[in-house]
């Protein structure tokens, strides 16, 4: 979970999504500003921390890039666990990561921390020619889900930085006020105790 | 004006390097970062510590290979690979041919396996101690290559993936990324995928089979060094469909750690670190991503001789090495970076070796499978729960 102390934020991060989405792609363009086109699969995942200045709040990632094969999930949890935000990232040339993507949303919403800031990556936006997946349609998904959207490139760097930007932005504003409507956890199960069950 | 607008807004910051100070000129000079390649062709960045440090280890290497020829002269050539001295471990089948002689040998050949096989010995140490060499002869000559022709050309779920990981698989390493590196890694992988479709392929294995055939040399008996390795040495289904093997070594190794380290347990506890954030990673790839290469094979020497409760012993040991700068700290990042840091510097096998066994500790392998059979039944639970859970999502989306 997010902690506030003089407007320094450290906030858990957690990267999700299908087998070469570019997870560990835009970790890397975001926290060292480079790029390989092979990346060592990931096994389990990484760690990496990353520091952003927004407005008047200093917010510090601690980003954990998990693998991506399926069978991989039943390790998810540890890693959400206690989130305060995440990256769901597909690959625009790949319907099937897109799909991937929807049940890391809805894993997320039954399982994750209720206030988790969410976004929606549609990497590889480079590779215009192989689109499988409309911008629209992935618009169309996050606005219903309550997730903002970016199409982003980690080879050349498209949105990488704005989309964590935007998320550090998002999470020092719900800061001080942690649950400011009182009522969008209410249509949610509580789960504290089920994920508590879950790996602990 | 667009270039300046994000530099201004990001304002990344970048991690400042802690550096230890030591007053001295040797100080600043082991900040220098040099880039080189090691005994077995990965290319390390470290600092001249780091070089002084494998120049040493590899004198030492020399040395034990003297150990080794001498000690071939008195006792005679492949002494070691006698199965009444190299299958001791296996224990009760051989009492009856238990002469002191073969005792002496035995406890005598893992000594020195503990201190280093030396290189040009490996492949055919590893082969025979691993149980590799008997399971090969349980099968026709041809066994290999009838199997890698037989799947040629074939496509399934577990050779796209296959495919998507080998440029993946230790990129730039001078042959493992050509293509007759590609090629042989892809024929052990995709040949294991057939022999047993439970485990098909797993990511992760794609490491360990990799620095299997810069080990072993050839692809068939790297082949055959992986079949002994998932189907005898390590803990079953570790690589399975969810993991389960690796869930309850997990468990075991967060148990093993209250047991052996409790000072750190205790710690990392009240930080709710989880000890399996980082050690997924050591168990699933064997250690080979997270130490220097010499160091990974050092492990793996012992790891084929004495069995899977080598990589407990080695996984405390990396915690133990670390006990007073992990006992300082505040924040879950603070922890992983000092162990990352411990792992990538760790160019003395020895170091890690002698914390391994003498200061952990011994534990013996029925002790710990007591352990997994303890932890079993909750892991199934967790993981069939979270199945349970995830499909009542889908319940109800259908609705």
């Amino acid at each position: 979970m997010a902690t506030t102390a003089n407007k320094n934020i450290n906030a858990k991060l957690v990267l999700l999504g299908d087998v070469g989405a570019g997870k560990s792609s835009l970790v890397l363009r975001f926290v060292k500003g480079q790029f390989v086109e092979f990346q060592e699969s990931t096994i389990g995942a990484a760690f990496f921390s990353q520091t952003l200045a927004v407005n008047d709040a200093t917010v510090k990632f601690e980003i954990w890039d998990t693998a991506g094969q399926e069978r991989y999930h039943s390790l998810a949890p540890m890693y959400y666990r206690g989130a305060a935000a995440a990256i769901i990232v597909y690959d625009i040339s790949n319907q099937a990561s897109f799909e991937r993507a929807k049940k890391w949303v809805q894993e997320l919403q039954a399982q994750g921390n209720p206030n988790m800031v969410m976004a929606l990556a549609g990497n590889k936006a480079d590779l215009l020619d192989a689109r499988k997946v409309a911008a629209e349609e992935a618009q169309v998904y996050a606005q219903e889900n309550g997730l903002f959207f970016m199409e982003t490139s980690a080879k050349t760097a498209t949105n990488v930085n704005d989309i964590f930007y935007e998320i550090a932005k998002r999470l020092s504003q719900v800061q001080p006020a942690p649950n400011p409507s009182g009522m969008v956890i209410m249509d949610r199960p509580t789960e504290r105790t089920a994920s508590a069950a879950c790996c602990s | 004006m667009h270039q300046t607008h994000s530099q201004r807004e990001f304002a990344i910051e970048f991690q400042p390097q802690i550096h230890i100070l030591r007053p001295s000129i040797h100080s600043r000079r082991a900040n220098i970062v040099v880039k080189f390649q090691d005994l077995y062709g990965f290319t390390v960045e470290g600092n001249v510590d780091d070089v002084n440090i494998l120049n040493e280890v590899r004198e030492k290497v020399r040395q034990q290979g003297r150990v080794w020829w001498a000690l071939e002269a008195s006792k005679g050539a492949n002494w070691y690979l006698q199965p009444q001295v190299s299958s001791l471990t296996e224990g009760i089948a051989l009492k009856s041919s238990l002469k002191l002689s073969n005792l002496t040998n035995a406890i005598t050949l893992k000594r020195l396996i503990r201190k280093g096989i030396p290189p040009v010995l490996r492949p055919k140490v590893w082969f025979s101690l691993s149980g590799a060499a008997k399971k090969k002869s349980t099968v026709p000559e041809s066994y290999y290559s009838d199997l890698t022709k037989a799947v040629e050309g074939k496509v399934t779920a577990a050779t796209k993936q296959i495919d998507h990981d080998l440029p993946r698989t230790f990129p730039g390493h001078p042959w493992l990324d050509t293509p007759e590196g590609h090629a042989a890694l892809r024929r052990v992988l995709v040949g294991y995928s057939f022999r047993d479709s439970d485990v098909g392929y797993c990511q992760g294995l794609n490491y360990v089979a990799a620095l299997l055939l810069l080990v072993m040399k050839t692809e068939e008996d790297a082949f055959w060094m992986l079949a002994v390795l998932l189907e005898n040495v390590l803990v079953s289904d570790c690589y399975t469909t969810n993991l389960s093997g690796c869930h309850v070594e997990q468990r075991v190794f967060q148990d093993l750690l209250v047991k052996k380290c409790p000072r750190i347990a205790t710690h990392l506890e009240e930080l709710e670190f989880d000890v399996s954030l980082v050690a997924t990673e050591w168990f699933l790839c064997l250690f080979s991503k997270s130490l220097p290469s010499e160091t990974t094979l050092r492990v793996w020497d012992v790891l084929f001789y004495e069995g899977a409760k080598v990589l407990f012993h080695v996984a405390l040991a990396i915690f133990k090495m670390r006990e007073e700068e992990l006992l300082q700290t505040h924040h879950v990042g603070d922890v992983i970076n000092i162990l990352q840091k411990t792992t990538h510097h760790l160019f003395d096998p020895d170091e890690l070796l002698t914390v391994a066994f003498d200061k952990i500790g011994s534990m013996t392998t029925n002790t710990i499978s007591k352990e997994r059979k303890k932890q079993e039944p909750a892991v199934m639970a967790e993981l069939d729960q979270r199945l349970r859970r995830l499909n009542s999502i889908k319940m109800d989306d259908e609705k």
